[in-house]
């Protein structure tokens, strides 16, 4: 809870100590277009008061935070930040939520069963392989995917979430076309992100096979299936619950080089047009839901773990 | 442990050093090992020359780079040639001149932000874990908000708004950002290193807070802040690479990801000047791999586990053992011994090459009979035993490199592992040191049960709980602690739960590595006698390893002694406690008190064992022995048979 109260905080304090004035910034986009009338109109709607004090202006703001009230866009104008962001929400999470629980799931089988298999080709291969790899800028592997799928060879749409033609609807034809944008972004992010997960969840799984109770299995007689899953992997996927919840929390945050990469109509490409365009009001929403989106995916690792781990049952 | 540990011994024999010059050797060893380690680390070697190339580029840019990397003096977007090595950019610029002057920036970027975090997650994460209370409490508070804030956003914020103070901000705000992951990291190591014995001791020094947390916590924690510094380097260089690239940084200046941004401005990759894209996204990759093969080298380095040895044979120390000549003896027959173990010989694959851990050993064991196997610690004894379980292996991953052990008319060393997985639990089973840590902590006792049961028999739901209660109430455990999880269990409860599922086949051989040594002097009694009773009631085969000859001394029917990997002496055990007749199994004997026999002083066996990877040449206890002879060290010492005993001395030669 005080987490989320410093967060919110911060959220608040980071941008208003960032020189431009909102107000300011609003004036000299709408400056001889709108009379000055309009212009004090706008600054009550978008609740941003030059003379307002900072203290003012803060417990305004979590009140607002509380009743779910952020505002409205300037980059958007005049969609509330509610709209906007809950409607490209669901784009950053079918794209970059997916395969990241996607590129977890992956990479810790492949770790697990690289490490079961010690000193074999998977093994010797795979580490060094995925070392570099997950070193590589994604931005950059991203740009030559396009390059390579989409313009030398042509199987892939190079940018956006759907075809210009198309609009938006529950269809058959246009979840194919979604799906078929967001092949090249998600090969892309899963070859970044699966390095780390599969080295993680070997070095775990090696240490874990050194321990007591895994010989005990193999004295046992279990199937090596039994062995690797109930007693290796059971095990030795606990500690990386924690930080697959943190890749899950900063989703959003990295959607925003994939989204500019691709012109993907997420929350990610809304941050950057945010930033562009001083929206404070939505720079700030899409601060929060990042907040509250790691706060959350930290709190069910939490539960969890508390359900894979009997250990941690007993310490409450 | 109690003095009549042979353990006890160790001490009785070395006079304590002073500290000072241990720390001084240890730290000074410690470097050196390093070194060594991380030549002979491929990974090691090959981060550490691609970081060097980087480093000479970065500080010789004028004389490695042709021309200058801003003159737009060339034919603009040739392709690669001579002159112009990678090509030119659509303005006329050298594009490999522009790489070699771009690494500084990055190299900076990385090193800079790798120190600051690396220096404030130290000074937190240490702080907070050795100062604890209220001080860990503000400090882990600020690292766990600073862990939830968006780094990358803000980072943009920033860079949008700042745009004219550049490289500055830039490091400083990585680095300021950065610290949260490693502080945590720090702060629960150092938690764990706050109740070990040298820092308690330091404590009582009355040495200093900041003393201790210099010259005693840190060098500990030396791979730990590598890693930090390491992983703070390769999110710097990939964050500044990322930022420049989508236009956030100072676009005139030289670096790699300036120049995707204006590689991508300029289409570079659909223009015929691709190199202009892919080169500096490749020196980016590689400086991450850099740091990242490091890194990962390191982690290899701390922790040995994660290396694979291959075990060399061709540089085994000395002649394998004659493969035996005579058939595998008498299968299945009744009467003959359950298990047979000829000339078995266990080595260990390690840097400086095969070490022989068990060498050549002979012994067999009657049905129902009770064998103890007593010897100090790393005399080859547990290595022995789970050769003969055949589940060497990590952490023991030593090898079988000759001999056989028959079991029950089998040879086990040759048996598939499908084979073997027959034989295991049901007719050999083992009980290890800790329950604690031979149960799997995530399953309850019922589960751990069940999966034996399951693998060895068709037993129904209903028939395999029978079974389990039935085995717990064999070792007077009240079946209610069937569905507990093992932390929820006392230690001796553990430990009778694991001998508990030991039995569940009743097997003919049950093999344990010290099952009591967890348990307090009482605990320790009460088991051993449940055992024997359990063994005689239902008449399995025990082998049973310690390092406490006092504990067996009435349980067991014959005892085996081993030194430095072999046996010195094999007899029974009454005759053994009696008429000990190797130098060593006397020494053993004194050094412990008995509670009936006369007051005598405690005599420990000076001296250390040998190290096994340069055996002393002849007998192996003669640099220890009291009664060493020239003629000792000259050859190899056989086993000679005195009266039913076997014992590898040359006064026994004497006395036959």
């Amino acid at each position: 809870m005080v987490t989320l109260w410093a967060a919110i905080t911060a959220n608040f304090l980071i941008p208003r100590l960032m020189p431009g004035n909102p107000a300011l910034a609003m004036m000299s986009r709408y400056r001889g277009h709108i009379n000055p009338q309009a212009l004090h109109a706008l600054e009550i709607a978008f609740g941003v008061k030059a003379h307002q004090s900072l203290v003012n202006e803060y417990f305004g703001y979590l009140g607002n935070v509380v009743r779910g009230r952020f505002g409205i866009s300037l980059t958007f104008f005049p969609d509330p930040v509610m709209h906007d962001v809950l409607q490209a929400l669901p784009w950053t999470l079918a794209l970059v939520g997916v395969t990241t629980v996607l590129a977890f799931v992956l990479g810790t089988l492949i770790g697990l069963v690289g490490a079961w298999r010690r000193g074999g080709m998977l093994d010797s291969v795979m580490p060094p392989i995925f070392v570099i790899t997950s070193a590589f800028p994604y931005f950059w592997i991203a740009g030559i995917a396009i390059w390579l799928f989409s313009l030398k060879l042509g199987w892939l749409p190079e940018s956006g979430g759907y075809d210009v033609v198309d609009t938006p609807a529950w269809s058959w034809h246009f979840a194919h076309d979604a799906f078929v944008h967001s092949i090249l972004p998600a090969m892309t992010i899963l070859l970044t992100a699966i390095g780390g997960w599969i080295l993680t969840m070997r070095n775990n799984t090696v240490s874990v096979l050194t321990e007591d109770y895994v010989r005990m299995a193999r004295a046992k007689g279990l199937s090596p299936w039994r062995v690797m899953w109930t007693y290796a992997g059971r095990n030795a996927i606990l500690p990386n619950l924690t930080g697959f919840a943190m890749s899950l929390g900063f989703v959003v945050a990295g959607a925003i080089l994939v989204e500019y990469v691709f012109n993907y109509p997420g929350v990610g490409w809304m941050f950057l047009q945010s930033v562009e365009s001083q929206d404070y009001a939505l720079m700030q929403a899409l601060f929060l839901l990042i907040t509250v989106a790691v706060l959350t995916a930290i709190l069910a690792a939490d539960v969890a773990t508390v359900i894979l781990d009997p250990r941690t049952r007993d310490e409450r | 442990m109690s003095a009549s540990s042979v353990g006890a011994t160790d001490q009785l024999a070395t006079p304590p050093a002073g500290p000072a010059p241990m720390v001084a050797d240890a730290r000074q060893g410690r470097w050196g090992d390093l070194w060594r380690a991380i030549r002979r680390n491929r990974k090691a070697v090959a981060g550490l020359l691609l970081l060097l190339v980087f480093v000479v580029f970065s500080i010789f840019p004028g004389q490695i780079a042709p021309y200058s990397p801003t003159a737009e003096i060339f034919p603009r977007a040739v392709g690669p040639s001579w002159h112009h090595l990678l090509g030119t950019t659509a303005y006329g610029q050298d594009i490999f001149s522009q790489l070699v002057w771009g690494t500084r920036l990055s190299l900076v970027i990385a090193l800079a932000v790798g120190g600051i975090a690396t220096a404030l997650a130290v000074l937190v994460g240490v702080s907070a874990g050795y100062l604890g209370g209220a001080s860990d409490g503000f400090l882990s508070l600020v690292t766990d908000v600073l862990l939830v804030l968006p780094i990358f956003p803000l980072i943009i914020v920033i860079a949008a708004y700042e745009k004219n103070a550049g490289l500055l901000t830039l490091i400083v705000v990585l680095g300021v950002l950065g610290w949260s992951y490693g502080a945590r990291q720090l702060r629960s190591q150092t938690l764990s290193l706050r109740r070990r014995d040298f820092l308690e001791s330091a404590r009582v020094r009355g040495e200093r807070k900041s003393y201790v947390i210099l010259y005693e916590i840190l060098p500990t924690m030396t791979s730990l802040i590598v890693a930090t510094f390491l992983g703070a380097a390769i999110y710097a260089v990939l964050t500044a690479a990322g930022l420049q690239f989508i236009g956030l940084g100072d676009p005139n200046s030289m670096s790699w990801g300036t120049m995707l941004y204006w590689a991508q401005n300029n289409e570079a990759l659909f223009s015929g000047m691709a190199l202009w894209a892919i080169a500096p996204g490749v020196c980016v990759a590689l400086l991450g791999a850099a740091f990242a093969l490091l890194n990962y080298a390191f982690d290899e380095i701390s922790s040995p586990a994660l290396r694979v040895r291959k075990l060399d044979r061709a540089r085994l120390p000395k002649r394998l053992p004659a493969p035996p000549t005579h058939p595998a003896p008498d299968p299945e027959a009744e009467g003959g011994p359950v298990l047979r173990v000829e000339q078995l010989t266990v080595a260990y694959a390690t840097d400086g090459g095969p070490v022989v851990a068990v060498d050549d050993v002979d012994f067999e064991l009657a049905r129902g009979e009770f064998l103890a196997i007593v010897g100090e610690s790393g005399c080859g004894k547990s290595t022995l035993l789970y050769a003969i379980a055949r589940l060497l292996g990590a952490p023991l991953p030593g090898e079988i490199v000759g001999g056989r052990v028959v079991f029950k008319g089998k040879d086990l060393v040759l048996l598939e592992e499908r084979e073997l997985r027959r034989v295991r639990w049901r007719d050999l089973s083992v009980v290890m040191q800790s329950a604690m840590n031979a149960l799997n902590p995530v399953l309850t006792v019922a589960e751990q049960m069940r999966d034996a049961c399951r693998a060895h028999s068709n037993m129904s739901k209903a028939e395999i709980e029978a079974r389990s209660r039935e085995v717990l109430r064999l070792v007077s455990i009240d079946p209610v602690h069937l569905h507990s999880y093992p932390h929820q269990l006392s230690g001796g409860m553990r430990q009778r739960a694991m001998i508990a599922m030991a039995l569940l086949f009743t097997p003919d051989l049950v093999i344990m590595d010290e099952p009591t040594s967890a348990l307090d002097v009482v605990a320790q009694r009460s088991l051993m006698v449940q055992i024997k009773e359990l063994q005689e009631q239902l008449g399995f085969a025990v082998i049973f390893v310690t390092h406490d000859m006092s504990l067996v001394s009435h349980f067991s029917d014959r005892l085996l002694v081993m030194y430095a990997g072999q046996v010195a002496e094999l007899s029974q055990t009454r005759e053994l406690f009696d008429r000990p007749l190797h130098p060593y199994s006397q020494g053993l004997l004194s050094a412990f008190p008995s509670i009936h026999g006369p007051k005598v002083r405690l005599l420990g066996i000076p001296g250390a064992p040998p190290d096994l990877a340069h055996p002393p040449a002849g007998c192996r206890f003669a640099p220890r022995c009291p009664k060493a002879e020239p003629r000792c060290t000259a050859a190899e010492v056989p086993l000679y048979s005195v009266n039913g005993s076997a014992v590898r001395c040359v006064l026994a030669e004497d006395g036959r």
